[in-house]
């Protein structure tokens, strides 16, 4: 995992004691809301509906235990004992007081955390694969890459006032697992014939009001020229982008305007005017961060553990897990555990200060001390080995952290919607809920499959409805919550976005509508189909002809 | 332009020590709950609780106040408006974590 060194720490120090100053004058009165709000959001901090939410980041979700273990202690000591992990890999407290807040943050610092580059128009908290560097299907770890980006883009002069926020994703595997052309900018590193590796570059994604898919502007981009393309991309974006309008400001507004073809072409253009002679230090840079990423000491197993064989002959409930929640990794005799955080009728994504503490103390024990936070508001222990997922499994059965439900129907992404956030329209979270009750008996969503149900309380999308098989998006009219639907949207490698099915459901009829597309998938589907699979063969007639006659 | 301002109103805003929802009562004083509110009828009205509002954020006690249309339902007094609503009643779900009963939603709206 990548440490600190002496100008990062003092950096992140630096702002701890800068945003302490800054409190204590708003307290005083010497700075008015006005003057203080953007210092406040540069730090992650938020006015929400109810009270205060600080936004942590955990840089590409990667965490180690003494990290998690400051996450917990944070929500005991200064909020209430639980935490939201996010779609964008990040934490969120909801129910910090402001004058605790640089004590907060100067607790982070002493674990390398902070709440920079979770809020404001900059570049934000890069996100990646949350099984980078242990994929089986991964050409190499994008992390060093995300933190080149992160150090690059944290301090640039020129990313700290863009029209818009600003996020990157980033992957090395083949299966797409960060939603990559729903980002400002997507980097997928691959191999070409050579067997060399490079980048793949999509930019123009994002969902929000206008969602769209991001083109690919290079097939192949040498690793080495990374930050210079990006320069370039950022640059004909702080030209042209639309500073005058809050809602044509992102780059994929852009693009879209310009075409991709003459955007590609004038980032091309913009990219051959850029020097090249601060590649060097660069690469140097890159080495040493990589250094840290490099695989951690793997015990030589064989590739099958006989032992792991027998248990799950013998425990259904354990090979029930295994199988949704344990997946191929790169060394022999290991698997990537995900833990999932939605437990039928629960908050997704949420998890108490006991969950964290004991996810650390399993990291340690089992995972070689790393933990990963998913998109998809889910945890990853990435290094276990096979013959221990069967202790694993029982532990974290005894924390509520064992629910074998990974990419099934009630592993719902779910936005805090209006139980916490300022500008939702709609409650996102009692829908997750409901719709989790109603289709979470375990045989009942392993039947069903594959279903990836998101959930937004606003059209900002922060749920990624676009980007699910069944979307929701909650609106309000006249003074009542109501729900629209939309189907076939992904977010992986072959990514879609949802179409809108018909007219909205109310909060009541809501679940009966999702249950109904449900069934009619189930009656219609052929040879093991998935859901998405069997959606875009039949397309959504069928199921609008279903969900409006019954609704 | 000026929104046009109808009906029994409250002011509310947030705390800035912690951010909690507090609603403007009698003699400068804020407190949490609808139902202690002071409420404002007539142009009168409205303009003294706004000026009291001022006073507040200019004594770095109260960020952001703003009025929100009051009505009774069904005995009670509630804000119109859905998501005040919401922001007067706290979240909807359970957030007692460390009991293990996550995720039991509690009355609805
Ligand atoms: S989608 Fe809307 S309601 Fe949900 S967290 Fe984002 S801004 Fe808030």
């Amino acid at each position: 995992m990548y440490r600190y060194d002496e100008f990062d720490a003092t950096f992140v120090r630096q702002r701890v004691d800068q945003f302490r100053g800054q409190v204590e004058r708003r307290v005083n009165g010497e700075l008015s809301e006005e003057e203080f709000r953007p210092l406040r959001l540069m730090n992650g901090l938020y006015l929400q509906l109810h009270a205060y939410m600080l936004r942590v980041a955990v840089p590409y979700g990667t965490l180690n235990s003494a990290q998690m273990r400051k996450l917990a202690f944070i929500a005991d000591t200064y909020d209430r004992g639980y935490g939201h992990f996010t779609t964008r890999q990040n934490i969120q407290y909801n129910w910090p007081r402001l004058p605790d807040v640089p004590d907060i943050l100067e607790h982070l610092a002493e674990v390398e955390m902070h709440a920079i580059q979770t809020s404001g128009n900059c570049i934000r908290n890069v996100t990646a694969d949350h099984w980078a560097g242990v994929a089986a299907d991964e050409a190499e770890d994008p992390r060093p890459h995300a933190e080149l980006m992160r150090q690059w883009s944290s301090l640039h002069p020129e990313f700290s006032f863009l029209p818009r926020k600003f996020k990157i994703a980033v992957t090395g595997a083949s299966a797409d697992r960060a939603a990559i052309r729903y980002h400002d900018i997507g980097l997928r590193l691959k191999k070409n014939g050579q067997g060399e590796v490079g980048f793949e570059v999509f930019a123009g994604g994002g969902m929000g009001r206008t969602p769209m898919l991001a083109p690919r502007v290079r097939d192949w981009l040498a690793k080495e020229d990374l930050l210079p393309y990006l320069e370039a991309i950022m640059r004909v974006y702080n030209l042209h982008g639309r500073r005058d309008n809050k809602y044509k400001a992102r780059i994929k507004i852009l693009v879209h305007a310009l075409g991709a073809e003459e955007f590609t072409a004038q980032v091309e253009r913009e990219y051959a005017r850029i020097d090249a002679p601060h590649i060097e230090p660069e690469q140097q840079e890159l080495k040493r961060i990589a250094a840290y990423f490099a695989p951690p000491d793997y015990d030589a197993l064989p590739g099958d553990d006989p032992a792991l064989a027998l248990r799950l002959e013998k425990h259904e409930d354990f090979a029930g897990w295994v199988e949704r929640n344990v997946s191929a990794h790169r060394a022999p005799g290991y698997g990537i555990v995900n833990i999932s955080l939605k437990p039928i009728g629960g908050i997704p994504g949420d998890a108490s200060s006991d969950q964290m503490r004991a996810v650390a103390d399993l990291a340690e024990t089992f995972s070689l001390d790393e933990i990963r936070i998913s998109h998809e508001q889910n945890l990853v222990l990435p290094n276990v080995a096979k013959r221990d997922l069967f202790a694993l499994w029982q532990s974290l059965g005894e924390h509520s952290l064992a629910d074998a439900n990974i990419g099934l129907a009630s592993d719902i992404i779910a936005c805090p919607g209006l139980d916490y956030c300022g500008l939702a329209t709609a409650r996102s979270i009692p829908i997750a809920q409901d719709i989790s009750r109603r289709l979470g008996d375990p045989a009942r969503q392993r039947e069903i499959g594959d279903m990836k149900i998101k959930i937004s309380g606003c059209i900002n999308a922060c749920g990624h409805h676009h980007a699910g098989h069944i979307g929701i998006l909650g609106l309000e009219k006249r003074g009542e919550e109501y729900y629209q639907i939309t189907l076939g949207g992904s977010g992986d490698e072959r990514a879609s976005v949802g179409e809108i099915i018909g007219p909205g459901f109310s909060a009541e009829n809501l679940t009966d509508a999702v249950e109904t597309i449900v069934d009619t998938y189930m009656g219609l589907r052929e040879n093991g189909e998935t859901f998405l699979e069997a959606y875009r063969r039949v397309g959504p007639d069928p199921f609008k002809e279903a969900v409006y006659a019954t609704h | 332009m000026a929104k046009k301002i109808t009906g029994t109103q409250a002011l509310t805003g947030n705390r800035l020590s912690d951010g909690g929802v507090v609603f403007l009562a009698s003699n400068g004083v804020w407190r949490a709950g609808l139902e202690n509110a002071r409420l404002a009828h007539s142009d009168e009205d409205i303009a003294d609780l706004e000026a009291e509002g001022a006073d507040a954020v200019e004594a770095n006690r109260i960020v952001d106040p703003y009025l929100v249309r009051v009505e009774v339902r069904q005995g009670r007094l509630v804000p119109a408006a859905f998501r005040e609503h919401m922001r007067t009643r706290g979240p909807s779900v359970n957030l007692d974590f460390n009991s293990r009963t996550n995720g039991q939603a509690a009355s609805a709206a």
